[in-house]
This record gives C-alpha cells, sequence and structure tokens, in this order.
C-alpha cells in the first residue's frame, strides 16, 4: 500500500474542512466564535495517541462510524471550560449537572453530523455513524480505545484544534480509523507515479526517530545525569504554514541545525525556559545565583543541543546507511512559532507541505521536558524512503512488526 | 475569511473592543473598531494598513516574498499577492487605497541557513515595501528585521500598532 503526498494532502484537507463545518454548525447554534486551528494527519504509536492533552480532566462525546472507513471519533474539551461553553449554549443550564451533560452532548451533536457528512460527501461514499454518548476521562484515557490496527504498531490520527476566540477554550477533535481501511483509501488517492511512499516505510522511519531520540536522550543523561525517557514519536503532514502555527507564543530556548544528505533539512531541540535552566544548571559545576536565563545557561543548552542532535541523526544514519551532517548549532530563546517560521519558510521555497517529525523525552524526577522535531525536504524524503531497506529496520533494535 | 462588518457589534462591550486573532498566511479586516492580533512573526511580515477617514483596518501576516512560483495557493502567504488582496478587501468594506497608511514589523533574519543572498526576512519586507508602494500607501511606521521573533495587536480605532518581542519593551509605531 502505498501514499503520496496528494492523497496525504486530500485527507489532510477532508479532516479540516470537516473540522470547519463542526465549528461552522457550533458557531450558528451558540453565538460563539470560534476557528479551527491545526488539523493534521500523524502515523503514531498507539500508546502515544492524546500525550499533547497533558493531565487534565476532559468532557466531550465519542461517536463510532463505519463505511468507506470505520473507527472512533470524539470531540472533547477541558472539564473546567463547561460552565462558559454550557452557558452559551443554555444560559443557566451548568449549574445543574444532567442540564450540563446534555448540552455537552447536543454540542456534539450539532458538530459531529457537520464533520462526518463533510467527509462521506468528499468520498462519495455512505458513511453511518452512531449517536454520540457522553464521555468524561482523565487526559489520555478519554479516548477511545486503539481502533483494530491488525498487527501495526502504529495508527493514523487526524487531529484538530479548535480555539474559541478571545476565550481561552480549546475542543479538540481526534477521529481514529482503524489501520487497514484508512491505508487502502489513501492508497486510492495516490497518483501512483514515482513520488509514493509505502506506508510501511513510514512506520520504519518512525522507528528511526524513536532511536534517534532514545541516543539523543542517553546523551542528556550521560551530561546531566538526569534520567530521561523518550516519550512520543510521531510523523506528521501539515500545509507547510501549520509548521509554525502548533508551536504558539510559548518561549523556548534551543538549538537549530541544519543536516545535509538524504533527506536534508532541520533538526530542532527545544527546551520550556524552565526545563532549560534545569537541564543547563544540571551540567555546570557551580549552583547560579540566578534562576532566570543567562547567557551561561544558553551556553551549556548550545552544547547539549549539539550532542542531543549528534545523536538523533546517527540514529538515522546507522539505518540509512549513510552520513548524515549538520552545521554547528544555533541557539535560540524566543516564541516558539517564531522559531519554526523561518524554517518552514526556507522549505515553503519549494514545498507546500512538510512532513514533521516530533518527539520528546522527560523525566519525573525533575522539570524537565525536551523536544526534538525534524523537518526534512519533502522529496528527499521520499526519496530516501524509497532506497531504505526495510530490513535494516532491525539496526534499530527496535521492535518492529508490520 | 470572516468579515466584520459591525453587524455583531451589539455582542461586544462598548469599552472593550473585540480582540481576532490572525494566523500564519490569514488575514482579517474590520470597520467597527476590533483589535486584530498576530503572534509568533520570525521571518514572515505582519502588514498593519489603517484607513482613518473611513474607519477601516486590515492585518495580515504573510509568509513568503512571492506568489509567482507556487500554483493555486493561498494568496495571503504571500507579500505580493497577499498584500494585494488585504488592500482590495479594505476597499471592500469602504476604505481607499490612497487614504491608506502603512505599518510593518517582523522580517527578522533569525535562522536563516540560505547561504548567500538576502534571507527570506528581509525578501519579504522587500516585496511587501514594493506592493504598497505600487498602490501609493506610505509607510508610517516600521520595526523590522534584526534577530527575534514579534507578536502585534492593531488597534483599529487609533490605527496604533503595537509590537511586542521577547526580552524587549513593547513599541507602539
Amino acid at each position: 500500500m502505498k501514499v503520496d503526498v496528494k492523497s496525504l494532502d486530500t485527507f489532510n484537507q477532508l479532516a479540516h474542512e470537516g473540522a470547519q463545518e463542526a465549528t461552522r454548525s457550533l458557531c450558528e447554534m451558540t453565538g460563539i466564535d470560534a476557528a479551527v486551528d491545526v488539523t493534521k494527519i500523524s502515523l503514531i504509536d498507539r500508546a502515544d495517541i492524546g500525550e499533547e492533552l497533558g493531565a487534565s480532566q476532559f468532557v466531550g462525546v465519542q461517536f463510532g462510524f463505519e463505511g468507506a472507513l470505520c473507527g472512533e471519533t470524539v470531540l472533547i474539551f477541558e472539564e473546567a471550560q463547561t460552565t462558559e461553553i454550557v452557558e452559551a449554549l443554555i444560559p443557566g443550564a451548568s449549574d445543574d449537572e444532567s442540564m450540563a451533560q446534555s448540552a455537552v452532548q447536543e454540542i456534539g451533536n450539532i458538530m459531529m453530523s457537520g464533520f462526518i457528512d463533510g467527509w462521506a460527501e468528499h468520498l462519495g461514499a455512505t458513511i453511518d455513524h452512531t449517536p454520540p454518548g457522553y464521555i468524561e476521562g482523565d487526559s489520555e484515557a478519554i479516548l477511545p480505545d486503539d481502533p483494530d490496527v491488525g498487527a501495526h504498531d502504529q495508527v493514523f490520527v487526524f487531529r484538530s484544534e479548535i480555539e474559541w476566540e478571545g476565550e481561552s477554550v480549546t475542543f479538540f477533535i481526534y477521529m481514529l480509523p482503524e489501520y487497514e481501511p484508512m491505508a487502502e483509501l489513501l492508497g486510492e488517492y495516490a497518483e501512483g507515479d514515482g513520488e509514493a511512499i509505502p506506508i510501511e516505510k513510514l512506520a520504519v522511519f518512525n522507528q528511526m526517530t524513536r532511536q534517534g531520540t532514545e541516543k539523543a536522550a542517553a546523551n542528556v543523561q550521560q551530561m546531566t545525569g538526569i534520567e530521561t525517557e523518550s516519550e512520543v514519536s510521531q510523523i506528521s503532514f501539515v500545509p507547510i504554514e501549520d509548521v509554525p502555527r502548533q508551536f504558539g507564543e510559548e518561549m523556548y530556548v534551543g538549538t537549530v541545525v541544519e543536516f545535509t544528505g538524504a533527506p536534508s533539512g532541520f533538526l530542532i531541540v527545544l527546551f520550556d525556559e524552565q526545563s532549560a535552566v534545569t537541564v543547563a544548571e544540571a551540567l555546570m559545576p557551580v549552583e547560579m545565583d540566578s534562576d532566570e536565563l543567562t547567557d551561561q545557561h544558553k551556553m551549556a543548552i548550545e552544547e547539549l543541543g549539539n550532542i542531543m542532535t549528534s545523536g538523533f541523526v546517527d540514529g538515522w544514519a546507522n539505518v540509512l546507511q549513510q552520513a548524515v551532517e549538520h552545521t554547528p548549532p544555533r541557539v535560540v530563546h524566543d516564541m516558539g512559532q517564531s522559531i519554526l517560521s523561518p524554517l518552514a519558510a526556507q522549505l515553503g521555497q519549494e514545498q507546500h507541505h512538510a512532513f514533521v517529525i516530533d518527539s520528546k523525552m522527560k523525566t519525573d524526577e525533575v522539570e524537565f521536558q525536551s523536544e526534538i522535531h525534524a523537518l526534512p525536504n519533502d522529496q528527499e524524503l521520499r526519496a530516501a524512503l524509497e532506497a531504505l531497506d526495510v530490513d535494516r529496520a532491525d539496526q534499530t533494535e527496535a521492535d518492529t512488526i508490520f | 475569511m470572516k468579515v466584520y462588518d459591525g453587524s455583531q457589534a451589539e455582542d461586544t462591550q462598548e469599552t472593550d473592543p473585540e480582540r481576532i486573532k490572525v494566523g500564519i498566511a490569514e488575514y482579517e479586516v474590520t470597520a467597527d473598531g476590533a483589535e486584530l492580533t498576530t503572534s509568533g512573526l520570525g521571518s514572515c511580515v505582519g502588514v498593519a494598513l489603517y484607513d482613518e477617514a473611513n474607519a477601516v483596518a486590515g492585518l495580515i501576516h504573510v509568509m513568503l516574498p512571492e506568489a509567482e512560483d507556487m500554483d493555486g495557493e493561498k494568496p495571503a502567504k504571500f507579500a505580493d499577492s497577499g498584500t494585494e488582496l488585504l488592500v482590495e478587501e479594505m476597499e471592500q468594506l469602504g476604505a481607499r487605497s490612497r487614504q491608506m497608511q502603512a505599518k510593518i514589523a517582523g522580517g527578522s533574519d533569525m535562522l536563516d541557513f540560505s547561504e548567500g543572498g538576502a534571507s527570506i526576512g528581509d525578501r519579504n519586507v522587500k516585496e511587501v515595501r514594493e506592493t504598497l508602494s505600487e498602490y501609493g500607501i506610505p509607510i508610517v511606521g516600521e520595526d523590522v528585521g534584526g534577530d527575534h521573533g514579534r507578536s502585534l495587536r492593531l488597534e483599529a480605532q487609533n490605527g496604533d500598532l503595537v509590537v511586542k518581542s521577547a526580552n524587549r519593551e513593547n513599541q507602539r509605531l
């Protein structure tokens, strides 16, 4: 089964339009002024889905769908935000728990019919869905049980984030299709020329990323004594302008390199400010006077970014059996979106969409979390995957099952 | 693209203008004094246009210099086609290009790995300048270049553009 940029783009747009349709219904019904922020299609380890939800309690609705696509979809938001949302729909209802629940369900109903109808219309096929049911739960536990993925380790997920303008309310839509029908549909929409990528190679690529992150995490541990674990590894496909968008205004400290070889692109290591201070101090022989981020902290981050980058690209080079070289790291301390925008723009001169490779590492011992992101040139990535010998994935020492 | 023409004004409090977010490769125009904001500009450029006489304002967040090589793309993504689009959309709300004034910010050189030649940030700014000059729209305030990110707030009631940068004082253009 093969996918290509066209089929990925088609489905990304479809999910985005579905989310927009759902949002339009919501706005009409409630007067809430909301807009879809980002939609992405990702291939991700089953266990890692919903990692971005953090530790909050969520409520929402869930429904199953079957036909051209089978699986589950949920629409959720933080429980703490229920009052604002329910009040917008039925003033006074938020005090009454059962009224509040039916208001949430009603919002779900409104949004979900818009979402699924958009898909069915575009695919020219029938998609039936069950009535949405009310759900509540802790962070990622609220998401549906794994869809039927057969023997595959990784699943496709469509995720949309919808922001309520002027309020700190974010809605999330997750659509988890069963693997085989989704892969088949992606295959049908591929143009079938030389640009197609076998889906299982994308999965191998994810394994490479995980291996790279583990190496980077081992390097951090060796240098700082902080025991870290690599957490998430996923490959997503988004329009190029959505690459910076998902980072927002939050401040980060980190390093960026350009790597060359097959593929070429950018590798970004990011720490939130608190993590940067924590990890930099672990590297320093003497305690710093200030908790603020200083130039000394940044120098330590530069060193660490360099060693993490090397660890990460070594993982790739092993599997690709070729050297991956990179420029010296440039230290950066700025808003996430500002850091990513020039990198996306440099790739955007030649491509409309980008594969984004995301991984995270963290530890429970201290306040520490780090992200590694790679932005490869998409044509070169396709060529590299084409040349990739799936058997060599063993070199990553990861458990790969197809 | 949403257009705010004042028809929803009853819902908002008089003292607190509506705030509308503009994403990358997006624009918004307003004729009812809303605050238009955009965040996380790196090499991207924010173009703010204001026609005081007709009380119309608009803000766009462009990412790349020229639309010519990219077919079937969003015009708002590019400095040239995006600026043109913003002018036209404001004219739809009653503004006139010869009464418009521009303020621009962004176009940072940060993390530019291109070898030789101008950075994308510089090229974005240059393209915006050229397009504005074709319309005869003067640039009355700017904060461009450098190696840091910026976030913007256009106060459509008075045309002020507030530029926020990490680790720097806010600027009011």
